[in-house]
């Protein structure tokens, strides 16, 4: 058995990845603390970490490393949830632009430039400014602004695959277009899409971060990574902890998504 | 006053830093201050620019600050207290009734430019800010002088109501009585205006302003600096004894602290929350504070026509279910429990006033008597501000154990003021009221009375018992009897629980040791008059 054959991007991802999983799964199990209750009596003024709050107190009193841990719940919910419909939104676009071509084509790979064009952050901020901040909102509004770079992916997948013999001869024997995507197309398409998707997921973690840190994310008291290092950026000078912590579970998730998407890749290429 | 710093600035601000560093080129700091080698000056910082200096519009501590150094009213407040001082009035008087009230003006008082100020300057002043095309927020004070209406229609070149005799002499003719004129004239948009000066700028007179307080304007460069210099022609000679003000704009609150400690600021005053309680336990820096309480209120308004606030119980229910002291040990201690509407420090102020205490059991009792023992759900409406956000947390933590689910709804100032001045549509909200002058008509006149719906009473309250009582308190000159009165009205209120009275504010400021005779007011920004420095190193 060799080691290093093991020990590759993808595996370490999924394993990092798994942690993450399990950490979001069991969080009421494993946190110490309720993370919106008092737990010590450090109004204004956090704690720093001691052996009973590792990661220290923040100024309303609440366990630092419970909030981290239930603001895994969020991170990963809003990840796995945004990265579902932004798949769902760029697969579908992808799939009729690169298999009608033509008209179909030309009109939904412009609307995917203007899309394109506008910041991805700002649009989200106006839409939750719009909409109300909710769980729901948040993903489904992320998906709304990140789906382009997956339908334009797919797009030009989906053009090399239709011109392929094997599809142009199921075309010739008279396979109608459904078959000809659902039984042809897609499974070609997948490993690229699965790459895709774990790419795309560390970027809806950090826009999520980069929304709640904005005062857009999951409304209080539900803690969230984002909302965190924002509540702690007053106290960064006397209680550095309390943003240090978050962003390196910020971090650690992004990176985790990462190692995992990259590796598919590298695999894939070989 | 409702709030201390004017939101739309921020971005006025912006346009203006912009607009100079495009004008002076990356790296470009201000000019040199050319002031004489030894000249006393005190430096002060502040992240927005000084919204205005005309009398007529400023109505924010920031502006008030400046005003105040430049322009004198007829009456003023002392340095630390909240008692009517002469100003360029030494002396006034009012008929029995408190409907005409007299004031003799000195003779030696004289604007910056040399010219002697004259009771034409004061009539000019307040006929300003009563025209409508001044668009000026202290027009409300002003509107009881006799006549008032129809100049402000245009019936009239002037207010028949304000009576100038001679130079020294100026009397006002009320429609109604109002004990508390005098203190209406205490207010900046009450200062002596030069009539040349203001139409020659007309609405650009905030950047030419020309007073008789003890400074005058020397330079604003906006989004950069405001610098004010003595008045060589002020009355009370020999002060100032400073020889200017120097605020710096465009330093934030945590940079300012940084500067503070560097030594280049010679008075902070908002400590960062972060650091005060790290000023509070070193010594050398405690004893360089100084703290009073403000005459102001911090509440949480619950909308009397909304469900479940109608319900008197349920809202007795919050005002025991929320714990005061861990609000004010979240402000690191700057702050004092409230048990009423009227704050500390407010002439007719009841000390023993009972209110209410934490006590959670009580208010589960009261929600079980008013059917709602499984809690509810509601919103709590705020400005989007990191200190009020982290008390509407702290008071998130202490409904939930009584089932009661609490949204908060972060908004913009702006947005926020629209929202909980229309009937029914914002259940509760997080709010504040600052004194404009000491009398209790300030507070339960301006905030409870049923005249206030869709202005400042948003918790859409009213008792007829209540109303009865202000409207016979309102004209009472005598004190005793006028307080009396309140006291029973603020009483009835308690009960009623329109808000939960959260805590009056402690404000604290920090000053160099060679900073002397540096006050602060409860009501009012500080004024420098008699603020000296001793040697310091720059």
């Amino acid at each position: 058995m060799n080691i290093r054959r093991l020990v590759t991007l993808e595996t370490v991802g999924a394993a990092m990845v798994t942690v993450l999983v399990i950490v979001a799964i069991f969080a009421p199990m494993l946190a110490p603390h309720d993370p919106t209750i008092v737990v010590a009596p450090t109004f204004g003024d956090p704690g720093a970490p001691t052996l009973a709050f590792p990661m220290g107190t923040d100024e309303l009193g609440r366990d630092v490393l419970s909030r981290i841990i239930f603001g895994a719940r969020i991170s990963l919910t809003v990840g796995v949830a945004a990265m579902a419909v932004t798949m769902t939104i760029g697969i579908a676009i992808g799939l009729c632009s690169g298999f009608f071509g033509g008209a179909v084509d030309f009109i939904l790979m412009r609307f995917t430039d203007l899309m394109l064009s506008l910041p991805p952050l700002l649009l989200a901020m106006a839409l939750v400014a719009v909409l109300r901040p909710s769980l729901r909102t948040i993903f489904i509004v992320i998906g709304l602004v990140s789906w382009t770079s997956i339908a334009r992916v797919v797009r030009a997948e989906t053009l090399a695959m239709s011109r392929r013999d094997f599809v142009v001869g199921a075309a010739a024997l008279g396979a109608p277009s459904r078959r000809l995507i659902a039984r042809h197309i897609i499974p070609n398409v997948l490993p690229i899409i699965v790459v895709m998707a774990a790419l795309r997921t560390s970027d809806t973690l950090l826009l999520d971060a980069a929304l709640s840190f904005l005062g857009l994310g999951v409304p209080p008291p539900t803690p969230s990574w984002g909302r965190m290092i924002e509540e702690a950026t007053i106290y960064f000078r006397t209680a550095p902890w309390l943003a240090t912590f978050p962003g390196l579970a910020i971090f650690y998730a992004v990176l985790s998504f990462n190692l995992l998407g990259y590796g598919f890749l590298r695999r894939r290429s070989q | 006053m409702m709030r201390r710093r004017l939101g739309p600035a921020r971005i006025a601000l912006l346009l203006h830093v912009l607009a100079i560093a495009f004008a002076f080129g990356c790296g470009g700091g201000p000019p040199p201050l050319n002031l004489p080698p030894h000249a006393m000056v005190i430096r002060l910082a502040d992240a927005d620019d000084v919204p205005t200096l005309d009398p007529a519009a400023g109505y924010d501590t920031v502006s008030w600050t400046f005003e105040q150094a430049i322009f004198d009213t007829l009456v003023r407040y002392g340095d630390g207290n909240i008692e009517l001082e002469p100003d360029i009035a030494t002396a006034w008087e009012s008929s029995p009734d408190a409907t005409t009230f007299t004031f003799h003006l000195r003779a030696d008082a004289r604007f910056s430019d040399g010219r002697t100020v004259t009771s034409e300057d004061f009539r000019y002043g307040i006929e300003r800010v009563l025209n409508p095309a001044t668009r000026s927020r202290g027009m409300e004070y002003y509107r009881g002088i006799a006549g008032a209406a129809d100049f402000a229609a245009h019936r009239n070149p002037h207010v028949s109501g304000i009576d100038t005799p001679d130079n020294s002499t100026i009397v006002f003719h009320l429609g109604a009585p109002d004990p508390i004129f005098a203190h209406k004239l205490a207010m900046p948009f009450a200062s002596a205006i030069p009539r040349d000066v203001a139409e020659k700028w007309g609405d650009d007179f905030s950047r030419h302003v020309v007073g008789s307080g003890a400074f005058m304007l020397r330079e604003w460069i906006g989004g950069q600096r405001l610098v004010l210099v003595r008045n060589p022609y002020y009355f009370a000679k020999p002060l100032p004894h400073l020889d200017a003000i120097v605020e710096s704009v465009g330093v934030n609150q945590e940079l300012q602290w940084l500067r503070f400690d560097a030594g280049q600021i010679d008075a902070v005053v908002d400590i960062p929350p972060a650091e005060f309680p790290y000023v509070m336990k070193t010594p050398a820096l405690r004893k360089l504070t100084l703290a009073k309480t403000t005459v102001t209120t911090r509440y949480l308004g619950m909308n009397c026509q909304m469900w479940p606030f109608t319900d008197v119980r349920v809202r007795r229910a919050l005002s025991c279910a929320i714990d005061r002291h861990k609000l004010i040990a979240i402000l690191n201690g700057r702050g004092v429990v409230a048990r009423g509407v009227m704050p500390p420090n407010l002439p007719g102020y009841d000390p023993d006033l009972e209110g209410y205490d934490y006590d959670p059991a009580k208010a589960r009792a009261l929600l079980e008597q008013a059917h709602l023992a499984r809690g509810f759900e509601f919103e709590i409406w705020m400005r989007a501000d990191q200190t009020i956000l982290m008390l509407a947390q702290s008071i998130q933590q202490d409904l939930a154990p009584l089932g009661i689910r609490a949204r908060l709804k972060p908004v913009a100032w702006g947005p926020f003021l629209e929202a909980i001045r229309q009937p029914r549509t914002v259940q509760s909200f997080m709010q504040g009221w600052e004194a404009d002058f000491p009398d209790p008509e300030n507070f339960l006149g301006a905030l409870i009375s049923r005249a206030q719906w869709g202005s400042n009473n948003d918790s859409f309250y009213s008792n007829p018992e209540v109303e009865q009582l202000l409207a016979q308190a309102e004209p009472v000159a005598d004190l005793k009897k006028r307080y009396a009165l309140y006291d029973q009205a603020e009483k009835i209120v308690v009960a009623d629980a329109p808000w939960v009275f959260l805590y009056y504010p402690v404000t604290y400021i920090i000053r160099q040791p060679w900073v002397h005779d540096y006050v602060i007011n409860p009501m009012r920004p500080t004024r420098f008059e008699h603020v000296w420095l001793s040697p310091h190193p720059d």
